[in-house]
């Protein structure tokens, strides 16, 4: 994996770059020792590491757009950062960049129950939604589990999911309002608490650029009513083709639950020592479905996701019987990944999606991936709706373990592709799949959507070198390829 | 005026191409059913997908369905409606409001972004739509987004196609996400003697665990009646309506509809007949829900008004008369937290004097017109169907 090859000349302006930048900001607001900025080298992909040329950490709006505008005028990149938890390298610096670290815009601006609406700074975690508005019995649906720590607007940069998502959806379909600041420092604002903002959905695609077109400085979410009930099973299986096909089972009849989750040995083992949620040990395969709604409606449906498990070959079925022992059902499904770093030095967290129906598939192949790379594989999965994390065990500090488990984790996503499925379900491409995004993609679909980075940011100065594997010149995206290469009328210019 | 109806990709691809070289602009069309929704296409000839229709995929396990854009939305439709499901943003059907044979096509509800009450619930067409293929203004074939349900490779271009009014690229075949169909559904009544009592019952209905899929009000006798709808499985449609009674007793009069009740006045406004007939103007009104009553009540201070809401108070359909009742519109919004409006139908003259569409301020019109040149540079597909500001910036990138 290769960044952009720094700019020398950039690196030879550092004093001036780093004296420009706290004359813009308050004290305290530019990090330029290399020993604090090395908290900032990395984000959850800590594989790759990277000093940033500076870090900022600006307190409003109007900061981040002075910043943005002086490095526009300047030439010189920028990073944004939410709280570091991006599992694709979408926040790892460059050296020649600013990481413009969102870390002080921590707070909720409103809270608005008659319209069910919470705005609040980027900075903010993902839980802290929920917690503020939880003891009047709401809630923010998007649950990614490394809720505690990641923020808002790193969610709507990489559009986060979580294990509710199957009913609730992803960030992308909870999100109202932004307020964005421009590579150009201008301060744009969509949509807020009404429905549907006028123009080209500037905010659909925003949620989930990865940092590349704007920078999100505050967010409005729509909040949920808790519901009545919800309640968990847990369902085991002997073999995982079974748990796959179960899965597809209950969606088929007509059933949306509020998650299901798979875990296959080796995780539910992990989790088992780490958290002790009291899984079936000898299953092959766990699935973990909740329901939610009304108490009449979750018994009902629990009794018929019940049968409907039964009949694809359940081995075990426990129903969560206390509002306690749900959440211990999920804890070790929510700490999987830390799970799993015990018992492993090192661990890829892959994040692909297929369809349904090629789960059974995707697991034979996967075991098969696993004897032949020979690295051990844990698989967790959001299961309802296809997207795969199968966690590669390695060891970093064993010679070749590192490329061997990434090229293992690449044969992962090709294969996804080739079921008919994707690259990333909800971790971004970032630094981490860059180089794959031709699987899925020709030249011409890659182009267009650099065609609209060029609608933002023409210069490439926001985030370069993440997300796509060439970086086209937007003046060359821009020409038009009328007829090999020849422009109707070149007599007039254009472009 | 020539008028082309390809019938597959490649040939919507030469169309353009050969538009694009002779510098002659489009109107992209389905059946033509919602020409008089947005600006005034300025273009002579027609590229109409009539003719590349069809369902190309349909797996009722998977909840995907894939269709060539110029499908009959009641062909899609009636598809789902056999296997048990449905399109879960409840598409407007605008053909009574248009006064045309039937709803149109696929590729126009998408391009127009139009969703109806489960709006509020269920999310927009926008949240549906999970990937497509396409001809852009530069006459170049493309593709984004998948067959699955969750996938962030790359931007989220459908979600720019829903709501570009064919204004970025020709959509040959889209995916979307479908849902099961709700077993049951039922609505409940309030009826109240003031419009912020009926906006509270709805407020207060989606705060609660009851899960309403849809709220709306209505004008009734001397009074309003806001309409909650509850789905899902019977035993707990049952059980919301009780909880829902319970919660909204003192509000108003309560009734419980009857199931056929509860479906006509679901499909009344899904086809927008909840105004009286022969409005001079329709205008729809997105808003901040709870602003919703301050903003009817200015006004019916000045203007003799019809109107009707949805969306639990965040959709206004209002209809009206007059050269000024769209700024009046526009400014009352600008007082209430913004929200936007457009002009869905008016006469000739009254569509031609102002914007149909919320008027951007520079920074967002600057970047929208970017992103128009982005995938149309030299404006062929659908021009003037949104007015963009700072059209001349085609020369920019
Ligand atoms: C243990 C663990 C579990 C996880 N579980 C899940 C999960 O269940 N579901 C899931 O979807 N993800 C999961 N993730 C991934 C990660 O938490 C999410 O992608 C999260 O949204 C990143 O947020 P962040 O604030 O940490 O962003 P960062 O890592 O700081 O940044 C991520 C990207 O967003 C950009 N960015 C950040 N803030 C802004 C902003 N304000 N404006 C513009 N761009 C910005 C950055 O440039 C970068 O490209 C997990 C990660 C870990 C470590």
């Amino acid at each position: 994996m290769l960044l952009p090859e720094p700019e020398q000349n950039i690196l030879d302006r550092r004093d001036e770059i780093v004296g420009a930048l706290k004359s813009l900001l308050p004290k305290g607001c530019v990090i330029d020792d290399r020993t604090t900025m090395k908290a900032f080298d990395s984000d959850g992909l800590s594989a790759y590491r990277n000093l940033p040329l500076v870090v900022v950490l600006p307190e409003t709006t109007q900061q981040v757009s002075d910043v943005m505008k002086w490095c526009r005028d300047n030439g010189v990149k920028i990073v944004p950062r939410g709280a570091g938890t991006s599992l694709s390298g979408g926040a790892l610096p460059l050296s020649d960049g600013v990481l413009l670290g969102l870390g002080k815009f921590n707070q909720i601006t409103e809270i608005d129950y008659e319209n069910r609406t919470v705005t609040a700074q980027p900075g903010v975690t993902n839980l802290a939604i929920t917690t503020a508005v939880q003891d009047n019995g709401f809630y923010y649906a998007p649950d990614p589990s490394s809720q505690i720590a990641c923020s808002i607007g790193g969610n709507i940069a990489e559009n986060s999911g979580g294990v509710h998502c199957l009913k609730y959806g992803l960030t992308t379909n909870n999100v109202l309002g932004i307020e964005m600041v421009t590579m150009d420092g201008e301060v744009v604002r969509i949509g807020g608490k009404h429905l549907d903002a006028p123009g080209f959905d500037i905010l659909g695609v925003m949620t989930g650029s990865e940092g590349l077109l704007g920078v999100v400085t505050e967010v409005t979410v729509r909040i949920l009513r808790k519901p009545a009930t919800q309640r968990a099973m847990l369902v085991g299986f002997d073999n995982v083709q079974e748990a796959g096909q179960a899965v597809s089972t209950v969606i088929a009849a007509g059933i949306i639950p509020a998650g299901m989750e798979m875990m296959d040995n080796p995780a539910i083992n992990a989790a088992e020592d780490f958290v002790n949620a009291g899984y079936p040990r000898e299953a092959a395969a766990l699935l973990i479905v909740e329901l939610d709604g009304p108490e009449v409606e979750v018994d009902y449906l629990l009794d018929r996701v019940a049968t409907l498990m039964k009949g694809a070959g359940a081995s075990s079925i426990r129903i969560s019987q206390s509002e306690e022992e749900r959440n211990q059902f999920w804890a070790g499904r929510k700490s999987a990944f830390p799970a799993v770093g015990r018992i492993s030095p090192d661990y890829l967290c892959m994040d692909g999606t297929i369809p349904r129906k090629a789960l059974p598939e995707m697991l034979t192949r996967m075991s098969a991936m696993s004897q032949k790379y020979g690295l051990r594989v844990a698989n967790v999965f959001h299961a309802g709706d296809g997207n795969l994390h199968p966690l590669i065990l390695f060891d970093a500090n064993a010679e070749g373990e590192l490329e061997r488990a990434e090229e293992f984790g690449a044969e992962i996503l090709r294969n996804c592709v080739a079921l008919g499925g994707v690259l990333t379900g909800e971790h971004g491409v970032g630094v981490e799949k860059r180089d794959l995004m031709g699987e899925m993609f020709t030249e011409d679909d890659l182009k267009q959507q650099q065609r609209l980075k060029c609608a933002f940011d023409p210069d490439h100065l926001l985030n370069p070198g993440k997300v796509f594997p060439v970086l086209h010149r937007c003046a060359e995206l821009g020409r038009l390829h009328v007829h090999h290469g020849q422009l109707p009328h070149p007599d007039i210019p254009r472009f | 005026m020539a008028r082309y109806t390809p019938e597959n990709c490649t040939d919507i691809e030469d169309i353009v191409r050969d538009a694009l070289q002779n510098e002659t602009p489009l109107h992209i069309t389905g059946y033509g059913t919602k020409t008089s929704l947005g600006g005034r296409v300025c273009a002579r000839d027609e590229l109409s997908l009539s003719a590349h229709s069809g369902i190309t995929d349909y797996q009722p396990e998977e909840l995907v369905l894939v269709a060539r854009s110029g499908t009959p939305l009641l062909e899609i439709e009636e598809t789902l409606d056999k296997n048990g499901q449905m399109l879960a943003f409840e598409p407007l059907h605008l053909n009574r409001f248009y006064d045309q044979p039937h709803p149109g096509s696929l590729g126009g509800i998408i391009a127009c972004n139009l969703s109806g009450s489960r709006r509020i619930s269920a999310g927009a067409a926008r949240d549906y739509l999970l990937g497509f293929d396409a001809i852009s203004g530069r006459a170049g074939y493309f593709r984004s987004g998948s067959k699955v349900m969750k996938n962030v490779t790359g931007y989220d271009l459908s979600k720019l196609m829903c709501g570009s009014f064919g204004m970025l690229a020709v959509m040959s075949e889209i995916t979307l996400k479908v849902l099961p169909r709700p077993e049951f559904m039922t609505s409940l009544s309030v009826t109240c003697a003031r419009l912020t009592d009926a906006q509270s019952a709805l407020s207060a209905g989606f705060g609660s665990a009851t899960e309403p899929s849809g709220g709306a009000i209505i004008k009734s006798g001397g009074g309003f009646k806001a309409v909650l709808r509850l789905e899902g499985v019977k035993i707990s449609v049952k059980d919301r309506i009780a909880s829902l009674s319970a919660l909204l007793e003192k509000t108003g009069t309560l009734a419980v509809m009857s199931a056929e009740e509860s479906l006509d006045f679901w499909q009344m406004m899904r086809d927008i007949s909840c105004l009286q007939k022969g409005a001079e103007q329709v205008w729809k009104l997105s808003v901040t829900p709870s602003y919703a009553p301050q903003i009817i009540a200015e006004l019916e201070a000045g203007h003799e008004v019809d109107y009707a809401l949805d969306w639990a108070g965040g959709l206004i359909w209002l209809g009206g008369r007059g050269a000024e009742l769209g700024e009046a519109v526009r400014n009352a919004l600008a007082r209430h937290d913004g929200g936007h409006a457009t002009l869905m139908r008016a006469p000739e003259a009254i569509h031609a004097s102002q914007p149909v569409f919320q008027p951007l301020d520079a920074a967002l019109g600057g970047l929208q017109s970017r992103i128009k040149t982005a995938f149309d540079p030299m404006y062929i597909l659908n021009p003037q169907k949104i007015e963009l500001a700072g059209a001349a910036d085609a020369n920019a990138l």
